[in-house]
């Protein structure tokens, strides 16, 4: 498996008022393609930090000492790398809220493109006065506009018996996609593929209705003015910067996109298990429910079919039920784009439902990294024994408390950061960093029980 | 008892659907019946907007119920007669005993003493502790208010009962902003137990934290439980705290009561199906179990379903379960307008009459009793349809009466309120297809 995303030896601090907060101390972490890794710990322990620094997202008092996040051949935090370890110890906040800034400036294309992630409460994470639909179509028109331009002019190049012809092809190979793009391709209808195929995999209708509804994609017309703005915005790839100087010509151009957006937010959503997509579209997020917000909120995350979706606390919002239909959901999207995930969550037991590969983050730093199975049944390292005793279960079973609490990482333990707490703690763990080692293939620890091959006590 | 509730509900007055008259009322806890006895544990789990907070301040009188009574630290005997006399309806003796036991009834001293008598900790220790106080005079304050001990004496209290909730002696002169969500639980649970309640009411006590701190706080309830004797509700929407930490548990949705008994009945035997997929929803279980995934939102308890009204989502509904005319006609349309779409091509048109039959024109009797009988299996609405007929120039579809679940006594205290486990035999025999 190639990896899609990489951090190394991620150092991040926060300059606040009441002293320097060392919110991450050497974090590694390496994301496989098509991959669900989780990320568990207690609050505090730095793991929305780290899904926020991948993103970009860093308020102006962040400051990356060391490390780097490399994804799509970019290296995500080095201007701001680069601004620590030139200032020194004379750190400005202004300066280095210019330097975010620029870097905001240079992600603007790889945020929510190739990179997306969904908040944990639906609530504050969607805009209350835009419709849901208005907000999907949004991000697709921002960055993938020619897509949308390709769409519709796909759709009023169509002729009815391309379209029938299309139908004996989906039938014949019962929608295989890679038949179903060349013959549009052949067609010069690229752009339509998606649309027929989304149709013919909702679950929710019988054959007889997607027919109908796949033949009447073509009978959209089109006006000559708006087939020439789209052809435009389909040829330069993106909507031309001056469309905007022109108050009415701007806006026309954008609400045909829109209008399209509009569609594949239709198609997105019904994929996403909601039915009657096509009117929830036309709702405000106060009208829905808290799945079907979240829901929402991962077709915003899904609209540009990013390579790696980073999920922070998705479910803790919600109820059992209902997390476990977006748990189920998440099974489901895995399997069926190509797309890998960073699941956040303070609960272990989530974490077990969806994940590949666990890591346990304590004090800023992954503790422990392993395949899911292995993490529930030998954990190595003695922070996640005791997370996964704390759990309380169905069965009757004591459940154990890890005593003291998360440190205080403006003044952080020396050594191993988890040394206070941890029952196992000697003399060496007071005075050195544990580095990460190897318990069995694919399963990491950072702790000196294992470092000299003694295994567990 | 410490605490009896006896058909207990509220429903909440809702503006702005004003139409019939009174306006729209939202039925939060419909009929509840809760037994709370000395020194034990009681959970209440169900899903948020199940009513379970709710219930939990009707039983504080910290609302006052539309209708019902809530009994306090009420003796066995005089209960049981008052339960008999509920049957009966002898309202002379129910008057006599509400008089005596009601929280509803008390007034004046006798309210302030019994407020001291029961305790209450919210879910959210960052808003229920007021940031300008410090934590002496939080947790001294109901002492004073229900006139239990004098200043001097609550403050040496305070002290103690920091110490029992495992904080530093020096925390009482600190603001609430300064402390940890797990710090500002306990100063919530010092508070709840300031008075030497007999009763406590703990409302998501550990939702807000983290798994580790959640621990530190069950184990202190528990400890907290048997030194001081206290008798505890505890409302959750996690069923693995409940498990942990309760004797008996109810399982409340939409504001009804499905399932209660102990807990080994319960968690480990689950009878309704809503608390059976209730707690096979709990994540993290051997995959080896089939999960079973419910469809859909919990209800609209402004116009909750009829019958039993977990119906909608049960995967074992069948005839009885409280299918009206516009469940069914929402399927039939699915079926006629999008399954069978190409043999009738959108002419069909569905009209309800009233809650128990529809009109369905432009199709004939027979062919839509073929599609009712193949379509059954996978949607439980049809099997409520009891006669087709045709009928001024369309087909009459009616549909069996249903019938709305009671608490059935299953025996050794535990209690469902689902048809499957109804005593009626003749209802049995009309049970079609319920395994599935």
């Amino acid at each position: 498996m190639s990896e899609i995303l990489q951090v190394r030896e991620l150092k991040e601090q926060f300059y606040t008022r009441r002293g320097i907060y060392k919110a991450l101390n050497g974090v590694e972490l390496k994301l496989n393609r098509g991959e669900v890794f989780g990320l568990a710990g207690e609050s505090g322990s730095g793991k929305s930090t780290l899904g926020l620094t991948i993103m970009g997202l860093l308020p102006r008092n962040a400051s990356i000492l060391s490390g780097s996040v490399l994804f799509d051949g970019i290296d995500v935090v080095a201007p701001m790398r680069d601004y620590a370890s030139k200032s020194n110890h004379r750190f400005s906040f202004r300066k280095n809220e210019r330097i975010i800034k620029k870097m905001n400036e240079e992600l603007e294309g790889v945020r929510g493109k190739k990179i997306a992630m969904v908040f944990q409460d639906p609530m504050t994470s969607l805009n209350p006065v835009l419709e849901v639909g208005y907000q999907i179509a949004e991000t697709m028109l921002f960055h993938q506009s020619s897509v949308l331009a390709m769409r519709r002019l796909a759709r009023a190049k169509a002729k009815r018996a391309d379209l029938e012809e299309a139908m004996k092809v989906i039938k014949n190979t019962n929608g295989d996609e890679t038949v179903v793009e060349r013959f549009f391709e052949e067609r010069g209808l690229k752009g339509l593929e998606e649309q027929v195929l989304s149709i013919w995999r909702r679950p929710d209708l019988p054959d007889a209705r997607k027919e109908k509804l796949i033949l009447s994609l073509h009978s959209e017309k089109l006006g000559a003015f708006e087939s020439k703005v789209l052809k435009l915005v389909q040829e330069r790839g993106s909507v031309p910067s001056w469309f905007s100087k022109l108050p009415l010509f701007g806006r026309l151009a954008k609400k045909v996109l829109i209008k399209e957006g509009y569609r594949k937010a239709v198609e997105l959503l019904s994929t996403l298990e909601i039915p009657n997509a096509d009117k929830i579209v036309r709702m405000y997020p106060h009208e829905l429910s808290g799945g079907m917000r979240q829901r929402v909120v991962i077709a915003i995350a899904l609209a540009n079919n990013p390579e790696v979706v980073i999920m922070d606390e998705p479910t803790s919002a919600l109820d059992v039920t209902v997390q476990a239909q977006i748990l189920d959901l998440v099974k489901h999207l895995k399997t069926k784009f190509n797309t890998s995930f960073i699941f956040i969550s303070h609960d272990l037991s989530v974490l077990a439902e969806v994940c590949d590969r666990i890591g346990i983050m304590y004090g800023g730093r992954l503790v422990e990294v392993a395949k899911t199975r292995e993490v529930f049944e030998s954990p190595a390292h003695p922070y996640t024994k005791l997370l996964i005793a704390a759990i309380p279960t169905l069965e009757e079973k004591q459940i154990q408390e890890i005593g003291g609490t998360v440190p205080d990482m403006r003044f952080p333990p020396s050594g191993c950061m988890f040394h206070p707490r941890c029952p196992y703690a000697m003399e060496v763990c007071r005075q050195r960093v544990p580095e990460m080692v190897k318990v069995s293939s694919d399963h990491h620890t950072a702790c000196f029980l294992y470092s000299q091959g003694e295994g567990s006590t | 008892m410490i605490i009896a509730a006896r058909k207990i509900s509220k429903y909440f007055q809702v503006k702005g659907t004003g139409l019939m008259g009174g306006g729209a009322s939202l039925k939060a806890v419909d009929d509840v019946n809760i037994n709370v006895s000395e020194r034990s544990v009681v959970g209440v789990v169900g899903e948020s907007g199940s009513g379970k907070s709710t219930l939990g301040r009707l039983l504080m009188a910290l609302l006052l119920p539309t209708s019902g009574q809530v009994l306090f630290d009420i003796p066995d005997d005089i209960l049981a007669e008052y339960d008999s006399a509920l049957e009966s309806g002898e309202l002379e003796k129910l008057r006599r005993i509400e008089r005596e036991y009601s929280v509803y009834t008390k007034k004046g001293k006798e309210l302030k003493k019994m407020r001291r008598e029961m305790g209450i900790i919210f879910q959210d220790p960052y808003s229920s502790l007021d940031p300008r106080m410090r934590v002496m005079d939080i947790v001294m304050e109901p002492m004073i208010a229900t006139g239990f001990k004098r200043r001097d004496e609550a403050r040496q209290m305070c002290l103690r009962l920091l110490e029992e909730v495992g904080l530093p002696r020096e925390f009482a002169f600190r603001y609430p902003h300064e402390l940890s969500g797990g710090q500002r639980q306990r100063v919530a649970l010092a508070r709840g137990i300031s008075t030497l309640p007999k009763f406590l009411v703990l409302d998501e006590p550990t939702s807000a934290l983290d798994v580790s701190v959640q621990a530190q706080i069950l184990s202190l309830l528990k400890e907290i439980k048997n030194t001081f004797n206290i008798s505890m509700l505890l409302i959750t929407h996690n069923i693995a705290v409940v498990a942990y930490m309760a004797d008996y548990v109810n399982v409340m949705y939409a504001g009804k009561l499905m399932e209660s008994g102990s807990k080994r009945d319960v968690i480990l035997n689950p009878t309704h199906p809503y608390t059976i997929s209730l707690i096979s929803a709990v994540p993290g279980r051997s995959s080896k179990e089939k999960r079973i995934i419910l469809k859909g939102d919990p209800p609209n308890l402004v116009f909750p379903p009829a019958g039993c009204r977990f119906h909608p989502r049960c995967p074992y509904a069948f005839n009885l379960c409280g299918w009206t005319s516009d469940e069914v006609s929402v399927d039939l349309e699915y079926l006629l307008l999008g399954k069978y779409y190409a043999a009738f091509g959108g002419d069909v048109q569905i009209v309800p009459r009233d809650s128990l039959s529809l009109l369905v024109k432009g199709i004939d009797s027979k062919r839509l009793l073929q599609i009712i009988e193949a379509e059954k299996g996978s949607l439980k609405s049809l099997s409520s349809i009891s006669n087709v007929q045709d009928f001024e120039g369309g087909v009459l579809v009616s549909l069996t009466k249903f019938v709305s679940p009671s608490l059935y006594n299953l025996g050794n205290g535990k209690k469902v309120s689902c048809l499957l486990y109804s005593p009626d035999i003749s209802m049995k025999q009309d049970i079609i297809n319920p395994e599935k």
